[in-house]
């Protein structure tokens, strides 16, 4: 059936249009409001739920200046003030510099390309949802007294149940992890938007800056994540279950932790600092009011800064006794990496001197910018030299160097970017009179506050230290930071004071107040639910029409999918690279899905915390349940084939083509699921290599038969379901060749299951044993994930989701057992090595 | 538009100079554990230490050399024109980033 329905009715009027969009678009009332999937609410959300928890990290920050101010202070005692700043560094890096950064992502990148939403609006909210969740258990603990206490990167043996027995580890890792899940749900939901769900016509070269931005660094956050999230699970699995990863009295190393740790730590100051660079590289055009100078240059550097910020995790663990050759490569990386900020630097102010630059409250924020990651830039070429880092480790310089780096290159082009997009939010401007004082405020006393820590540092203040004896010459500068900490406060208090009376009071200005030429500004203020009422198409004439010109046109439904078509919330698919229109993606409308499935997800969360572990299995058993359930209504139950979309193009709905979105993100998902694999596997080689105690008393002695059958059965199961998808691209039913697919998946996991309850020596008495067992759950895992697919799939063939055209299911099932196949080889293969790599420990010196 | 928009697998190639980068990184790190672990003789690692910087040095060149020389006409679109610039720029980058990085593994002692 390829006859398009409800064909677009003609000479709609604006008012008509926006009236029949939002009532398919718009959020409901009261407590529909929980049901919202929409990116302008979420993105909201974030960004309001990101401030709260600023804010309380703000606070704790002020509580260890308020201990710090004077030696001998008893304003809280040591447990206290682990547990504050603690929680000051947790919640400013995981609940408020990655959620803010993605909460600007999620509001203005579809804006910005210039299409309706996401292309899973249902995975945003789940995002949110998580993130609340996870943020709220973080911050309940810390009134409850049961707040992490072992500083913000949780470093082992501290972290591990012989020094932190009770809760307060756990909930770190716990809790960070299910903000991480939304973290990272959110950059695939980001990769897929940008390459598929642009305005027609943008192909990547006219890409606006900000959107290159956002599309590395969410790339960046999908390898970035993964090696964190294997180490929160494998030191959970460990002072849960007791199996020793870490502990270096049984084949363990504390290193690998940290390892892990930075793999993620040390790109997540980029992740935080690009989208930033990429909203100064949207407002310093427009403030010099000229076009960007070296948009090209930025791309490649903004694709080197993505791998070089990689390659340098080790700056941090410059002490721990790594050898000179190999501490000189990460002394080398870590200098360099300088060249590509630097070139976006030059980039900037080329544009500014080469323009008509002119001042504006966000303008005062980008000098601030400037000041300050110059200042942490250059202290960050010092701690790239190791014999420097030797000397200022573990100090309050480094203190300064972070806060300068992470705060200043957050803050100010943050604040900045509120100035500029709160006309957009709010329909209105800044009260210059509260906007530049509070500026200089925030400038002031962040200079004051971390600027002396540079000096306390270089005089010798560890950092951590709970009080000090007062004779060390520290006195002073501590007393002025704790000062300039509070002048600081006042000033964010003063700017939230001023976005409150602009909201409120604020002068109402014409639409793109600042003259811009991004698309954000080419819509109502404050947006509308659906964003366009028709999408934009863009090639150089467009560019050259004025967004308030352009918006006018959108509005009038001159664009694409400028009408309403059976209550559809309708996007256009595009061509990744041209830009051209190939399909029409229909986005699921509000639900309380994510809602329920996060409430579902944080009891699981909440029930291994508290050590009940049956429960928490159960729980994560409903996860999954859900999620099926929630891909039982997607997509289309029928074929339409191509069906207008304006402007005369015909593109066919998302379902019949090969390269939907759902396509791409699986992609997305096995890239950051490789790469928590491949730091699985480091693992496994650190230790043999590095871990005292090795090999164990007990050698490993893997069952060969059991693991041919397993991987015999993979690649049974990777075989039928390519069966499978001839079958139903032939009209046949695939009904026979899924159920093999199924027998050969519990086959795999039967063998897999006996390997496991096998492993020698025992996984609570040796690493060795751990980390067989490690490799061999990962494989389990993905099986019982693999007969969750074809479950769905089962469904979904009775519910005629799935015909010869909407293969996507059939596709999405092979990609994911072929990627099963791929990784259980290597593991399986790994683990009938360790006895040979064992043995060969022997011949170490 | 256009009849043959260009290639999306072509957006592969804005990584491939970083990927080889960090590929020796990888076993340049690896082989320098290991070696010095076994306590292979200090000639030997670090020829073994050059041996594969230099390979990727190699590679490294090679595709620069392919993508600026072997493809001199990127095509008339202006997108093709744009990845063309920008992967020749990465593969530069990388080239560069690769010396720099791994240049002390022919200079430094090796275990100490």
């Amino acid at each position: 059936m390829s006859v398009p329905i409800e064909p677009p009715s003609r000479g709609v009027n604006a008012l008509r249009l926006h009236r029949q969009l939002t009532a398919i678009w718009a959020t409901g009332k009261g407590v529909q409001r929980l049901a919202s999937v929409n990116h302008t609410v979420i993105g909201l959300r974030m960004m309001i739920t990101s401030f709260v928890f600023f804010a309380i990290a703000g606070i704790l920050g002020m509580l260890t200046r308020v201990q710090l101010a004077t030696p001998h202070a008893t304003f809280m005692d040591v447990e206290t003030y682990n547990q504050v700043f603690t929680m000051h560094g947790s919640m400013m890096l995981f609940l408020f510099a990655i959620p803010m950064v993605e909460s600007f992502a999620v509001y203005l990148t579809p804006k910005i390309l210039g299409t309706r939403d996401f292309a899973f609006p249902r995975l945003t909210a789940y995002g949110y949802w998580c993130y609340l969740f996870g943020g709220t258990i973080l911050t309940v603990s810390l009134i409850l007294r049961s707040a992490p206490d072992g500083g913000w990167f949780m470093y082992t043996p501290l972290s591990s149940n012989v020094y932190t027995p009770g809760l307060n580890a756990d909930v770190w890792l716990l809790g960070i992890t299910f903000v991480e899940i939304s973290a990272l749900s959110l950059a695939m939901e980001i990769v897929v938007s940008i390459l598929k769900m642009r305005a027609p016509g943008m192909s990547l070269d006219r890409m606006p800056i900000f959107a290159w931005y956002i599309l590395v660094t969410a790339m960046m956050m999908i390898v970035a994540f993964p090696p964190l999230i294997l180490g929160s699970i494998l030191l959970e699995v460990e002072r849960a279950f007791n199996l020793p990863f870490f502990d270096p009295t049984r084949g363990g190393d504390p290193l690998l932790w940290q390892h892990l740790f930075w793999l993620f730590g040390h790109p997540d100051v980029y992740i935080i600092f690009l989208p930033m660079a990429g909203v100064l590289s949207t407002m310093i055009p427009v403030f010099a009011r000229r076009r960007l100078v070296g948009y090209r240059t930025i791309v490649v550097a903004i694709i080197a800064l993505a791998f070089l910020s990689f390659g340098i995790w080790v700056h941090h663990m410059f002490t721990v006794g790594i050898p000179h050759l190999a501490l000189a490569f990460f002394s080398a990386g870590s200098a360099i990496v300088a060249v590509p900020t630097a070139i976006q630097f030059f980039a900037w102010l080329a544009t500014l001197s080469h323009g008509r630059p002119r001042w504006d409250v966000p303008m005062l924020y980008i000098f601030g910018f400037f000041f300050a990651f110059t200042c942490g830039g250059l202290t960050g070429v010092m701690l790239a030299m190791v014999p420097f880092d030797w000397q200022a480790h573990d100090t309050y310089f480094v203190v300064a160097h972070m806060h300068y780096v992470v705060a200043g290159a957050l803050a100010f082009p943050m604040l900045a970017a509120f100035y500029y997009w709160l006309p957009l939010l709010t329909g209105r401007t800044a009260v210059h009179r509260l906007s530049v004082p509070a500026f200089w405020l925030v400038f002031i006393g962040f200079n004051m506050t971390f600027f002396m820590m540079h000096l306390t540092g270089l005089l010798g203040m560890p950092r951590r230290i709970f009080t000090y004896s007062g004779d060390e010459g520290w006195n002073w500068l501590n007393l002025l930071s704790s000062v300039g900490s509070f002048v600081m406060t006042i000033g964010f208090a003063l700017v939230l004071i001023d976005i409150i009376v602009q909201v409120r009071f604020g002068r109402r200005v014409r639409r793109n107040p600042w003259e811009s030429t991004t698309l954000e500004w080419a819509m109502p203020t404050p947006p509308a639910p659906y964003a366009f009422a028709s999408i934009p198409h863009m090639d150089a004439e467009t560019e050259k029409v004025p967004p308030g010109q352009l918006a006018t046109s959108l509005a009038r439904g001159e664009g694409y999918l400028g009408f309403t078509r059976n209550g559809w919330q309708e996007a256009l698919g595009v061509h990744m690279t041209s830009g051209e229109p190939e399909q029409l993606i229909v986005l699921p409308n509000a639900t309380y899905l994510p809602l329920v499935t996060a409430i579902v997800t944080c009891a699981a969360v909440l029930a291994m915390l508290f050590k009940f572990y049956l429960g928490s299995a159960a729980f994560a058993f409903v996860t999954f349940g859900l999620f099926i359930y929630a891909g039982q209504h997607a997509g289309l139950a029928r074929d339409y084939g191509a069906l207008p979309v304006g402007r005369g193009v015909s593109v066919p709905p998302h379902t019949e083509v090969a390269g939907s979105p759902s396509w791409l993100s699986l992609i997305c998902a096995l890239v950051a699921n490789g790469t928590l694999f491949t730091s699985l596997v480091f693992g496994t080689f650190y230790l043999w290599i590095a871990a005292p105690n090795w090999p164990a008393a007990v050698t490993p002695q893997p069952s060969r038969l059991l693991a041919l059958i397993a991987a015999i059965a993979l690649a049974v199961a990777a075989a039928t379901t390519r069966g499978s998808l001839r079958a139903a691209a032939a009209n046949r039913k695939p009904h026979g060749t899924i159920a093999l697919t199924v027998i050969a998946l519990i086959v795999a996991l039967a063998a897999d299951m006996m390997l496991i309850n096998g492993v020698t020596p025992n996984p609570r008495e040796h690493a060795l044993g751990a980390t067989a067992a490690a490799l061999l759950t990962y494989i389990a895992i993905h099986a019982g994930v693999g007969l969750l697919f074809l479950i769905s799939s089962i469904l979904r063939l009775g519910a005629g989701f799935i015909s010869a055209r909407r293969l996507t299911d059939l596709r999405l099932t092979r990609l994911w057992v072929d990627y099963t196949l791929a990784t259980g080889l290597i593991a399986l293969g790994l683990v009938l090595a360790l006895p040979s790599l064992v043995a060969m420990l022997g011949a170490k010196p | 538009m256009n009849e043959r928009p260009l290639s999306p697998r072509r957006l592969w190639w804005l990584a491939v100079g970083f990927t080889i980068w960090c590929l020796a990184f990888v076993i340049l790190y690896a082989m320098h554990a290991i070696g010095c672990a076994f306590g292979w003789p200090t000639t030997t690692l670090r020829v073994s230490l050059a041996v594969v910087l230099l390979l990727h040095l190699i590679a490294i060149g090679w595709l620069w050399r392919y993508r600026a020389v072997a493809i001199r006409d990127p095509g008339p679109e202006r997108i093709s024109t744009f990845m063309h610039t920008v992967v020749i720029w990465t593969l530069i980058a990388a080239l560069a980033a690769t010396v720099i990085t791994f240049g002390p593994a022919l200079l430094l002692t090796t275990c100490v």
